[in-house]
């Protein structure tokens, strides 16, 4: 059965392989830029021989624990990473998960980025090949726990957060410990590096180290500090915790398999809903009866207020309530923001008006990441295409749901950022820059969504997996739309930018010009994708589905 | 021209109609004039084109070349106009499935610009007649695949459209609600509406219908009113004798029980 799973995956890799040619081409890619690391490695390796064996420990305890939270982090982050087979495809052939999951399994290690760890922490060991065989055998067991812990450590981490996103039950009080989880983060590293960072690597770093290494992410590689000092009963726990953990991972994976053999997760919860959101939405006098078109105010026509348009936004909000995948979407926004603000402000120490980058970040997190959205609603385009002309009224809808809750979790933050900074004279220029950034950056992204829209999971699917073959589209429209960000962003920042540096009264600037060409970006963007949509829309579905 | 004079008589008029898909020829130049007013079966095996002809005169797919004329008006030219003439039910695509069966309806009818009140009214509607009361408050995601057709037509219905086109619109669907659809669908046409169905059910075919194509790798093999196509034999024997019968009967010996 190991065979035949493996041997469907490299089937599977092969026939995408031989429809697009380009996808070979990353798939070296990716091998070469590992080969290309490896000198790297084997010089950490030579430099780390030469150090004493608590240093060696040490620094590769801190590289096992930055790699195994990256394997767990990163896929469920960066969303369409994720292309492993997925169990739920195995339903219908009347297979146990005990039957596929070592094939599973062993798919999930022949990857190139898994291998790339393997061999990276196998040359990593070797820097203890003098300290004795004994020493060496140690270490190399170590790192091979070590990363097994790494692979199976995403696998379940996946598996979970799929199945918690899904569930209705679960879903809150996942992202309330999410939440929670960054919170915590942020003040432990703030109190950490109250007393500025030399301190910190002083006592807490070492108070840290000691004990992530009596734990499964530092076990591994203290194991063979204690071996080079004859504390054999220390390397004996330290490996047998490690063994420990890497078979529970494998039996939490086994179980996430037999769940997904048997809870196909295209089911709504038989939630039922009374009123009708999508009718309340609408005005109870039909759009144009009451003024002419020509009557309306400028704002209204602006905000394009007319049923379809509500209809759109009000469909959408329920998808940004209820929908797994938006609900990834919306949540993994903070990421980028907290880690600079949290982690990489204190660490490299930089001066607290860099804090104004991070509601910035946020805004333009929010708006980059829609760059993909009408793929998204690809099961379902079709009744938007049959009711005429509608894609400004599509397109519209769509981006004023996103501004229902994007405006208000923008402003929070940057209330956030000037409270923690005190510099409140700054508010009107970091206010202009993260809204004009969020409507610069939304705009942007309308337009990519309907140029270059790429595969996105249907509704009910994992939301962390990539639709198989969609990898390399992906990669593209992602850089052509974080390269057109880029762009139009230093026109809504360079303000606020100067309004810290050069002269506070650059702040005022930033507010009028922010908020002038967010509305000017973002408005010119969505009627621009409204164009485009109307005349692509006899290609669109054939594109996203 | 002749084209305004047929456009008042033809419901829809495809012309020379075609679409490739790489190397395969989905569509080679359909020719099809479907008269208003009719009940108009469009038959063929597996992978004929029915679904790529019919998204093309819908406005889902882009042809490579053609026309699909909707009372004379190009669907790729005007798609507004003539789009608004048209109710689509689509075969294989799911629709917006957080929302419940109410709110799709509302959905669709506010999307074809319809007053708030005409909305609320026929989704009511729609929901009795289709024997969906009690599911138009569940979340369409958790439809089984009989009722996600009749939420689908219902959808197509909500704005009055003079040609109605629905691909496979009777599968899955249990016989009550088939009944009830037939009945719907009758009193449209005898109200001077047209339906273009696509089905592979010959018998319901024959007893709906009275125009039919039968569509073959791409090219319309016959077309007219069902006596004509029949020619004297019953639909299926004839659609058998058109598309070719499958050539290796091959008998599964060890399929058999005993």
């Amino acid at each position: 059965m190991v065979a035949t799973v493996l041997r469907l995956k490299y089937t599977t890799v092969r026939h995408q392989l031989a429809r697009e040619w380009w996808r070979a081409l990353l798939l070296i890619g990716g091998a070469v830029w590992s080969l290309s690391l490896v000198p790297a490695v084997l010089w950490a390796s030579v430099q780390l021989s030469d150090e004493s064996a608590d240093v060696r420990a040490d620094i590769l305890l801190v590289v096992a624990a930055i790699c195994i939270a990256g394997w767990i982090t990163v896929p469920l982050l960066v969303t369409g990473l994720e292309d492993t087979l997925d169990p739920g495809r195995f339903a219908t052939f009347g297979v146990s998960a005990r039957q596929i999951a070592g094939g599973l399994t062993l798919a999930a290690f022949l990857t190139v980025p898994a291998l790339f760890f393997a061999g990276a922490f196998v040359v990593l060991t070797l820097s203890w090949r003098d300290s004795g065989w004994g020493v060496l055998a140690v270490a190399l067991v170590g790192a091979g726990l070590t990363v097994a812990v790494m692979v199976l450590g995403a696998r379940v981490a996946v598996a979970w957060s799929a199945r918690a996103v899904n569930d209705r039950r679960t879903r809150g009080v996942l992202l309330l410990a999410v939440g929670l989880a960054l919170v915590v983060l942020g003040s432990v590293v703030w109190i950490a590096l109250r007393d500025g960072i030399d301190s910190a690597l002083q006592y807490e770093a070492q108070t840290l180290m000691e004990w992530l290494g009596r734990t499964p992410v530092g076990a591994g590689m203290v194991a063979a500090e204690s071996a080079t000092y004859g504390r054999w009963w220390s390397v004996a726990w330290r490996l047998a915790l490690m063994a420990g953990a890497v078979v529970v991972l494998a039996l939490a994976w086994r179980d996430s398999i037999s769940h997904a053999l048997v809870n196909p997760v295209h089911r709504g919860g038989g939630r039922r809903r009374r009123a009708d959101a999508i009718l309340a939405s609408a005005r109870d006098l039909p759009w144009g009866a009451a003024s002419g078109p020509s009557r309306r105010s400028r704002l209204a026509r602006l905000w394009r207020t007319d049923e379809p348009t509500r209809a759109v936004r009000a469909r959408m909000l329920v998808s940004w309530g209820t929908d797994a995948r938006y609900l990834v979407a919306a949540s993994g926004v903070v990421a980028l923001p907290v880690i600079f603000f949290a982690i990489a402000m204190p660490v490299l120490g930089l001066d607290t008006r860099w804090a104004f980058v991070a509601p910035v970040m946020l805004a333009a997190s929010i708006g980059w990441g829609r760059h993909n959205d009408v793929a998204y609603d690809h099961t379902a385009l079709w009744l938007d295409i049959v009711s005429g002309s509608r894609g400004g009224q599509v397109m519209a809808g769509r981006a004023q749901a996103v501004l229902v809750w994007a405006v208000p979790a923008t402003v929070l933050a940057a209330v956030g950022i000037l409270a923690w900074t005190g510099r409140w004279y700054a508010a009107p220029g970091l206010v202009g820059a993260t809204l004009g950034t969020l409507g610069a950056t939304l705009g942007v992204a309308s337009v990519t969504s309907v140029l270059l829209p790429y595969r996105a999971p249907a509704p009910g699917e994992n939301p962390f997996g990539a639709e198989v073959g969609s990898l390399g589209a992906s990669l593209g429209a992602q850089l052509l739309s974080s390269l057109a960000t880029m762009l139009v962003l230093p026109f809504v920042t360079v303000p606020l930018v100067l309004a810290l540096t050069v002269h506070a009264g650059w702040g005022w600037v930033a507010l009028v010009s922010g908020l002038a060409l967010g509305a000017a970006f973002g408005v010119g963007g969505v009627r621009l994708a409204g164009l485009l949509y109307d005349q692509r829309a006899g290609s669109l579905i054939a594109r996203v589905s | 021209m002749t084209q305004l004079g047929e456009g008042r008589t033809q419901a829809m008029s495809l012309r020379a109609l075609t679409k490739r898909f790489g190397a395969t020829l989905a569509v080679d130049r359909i020719d099809l004039d479907i008269p208003t007013h009719s009940f108009y079966g469009v038959v063929g095996p597996n992978g004929a084109g029915k679904t790529t002809t019919l998204s093309m005169a819908t406005g889902l797919l882009k042809p490579d070349s053609g026309q699909a004329l909707i009372h004379g008006v190009d669907m790729w030219r005007e798609p507004a106009r003539a789009k608004a003439m048209v109710g689509v039910l689509p075969d294989g695509l799911h629709s917006f499935d957080r929302l419940t069966g109410g709110e799709l309806i509302s959905y669709a009818g506010l999307m074809r610009g319809l007053p708030k009140d005409t909305v609320r009214e026929r989704r009511d509607d729609l929901l009795a007649a289709l024997d969906l009361d009690s599911a138009g408050s569940t979340l369409v995601t958790d439809y089984s695949a009989g009722m996600t057709k009749k939420i689908g037509l219902a959808c197509a219905l909500v704005h009055a459209p003079r040609v109605l086109v629905l691909d496979e619109p009777f599968e899955a669907v249990d016989p009550v609600s088939a009944g009830a659809i037939r009945r719907i669908l009758q009193e449209f046409v005898a109200s001077g509406g047209t339906v273009v169905m696509s089905s592979h059910v010959m018998a319901l075919v024959e007893r709906l219908c009275d125009h039919v194509a039968v569509v073959g790798h791409g090219h319309v093999l016959a077309a007219g009113t069902l006596d004509e196509v029949r020619a004297g034999e019953d639909l299926e024997a004839r659609f058998v004798g058109l598309v070719g019968d499958i050539a290796d009967q091959r008998d599964l010996a060890w399929l058999r029980q005993s």
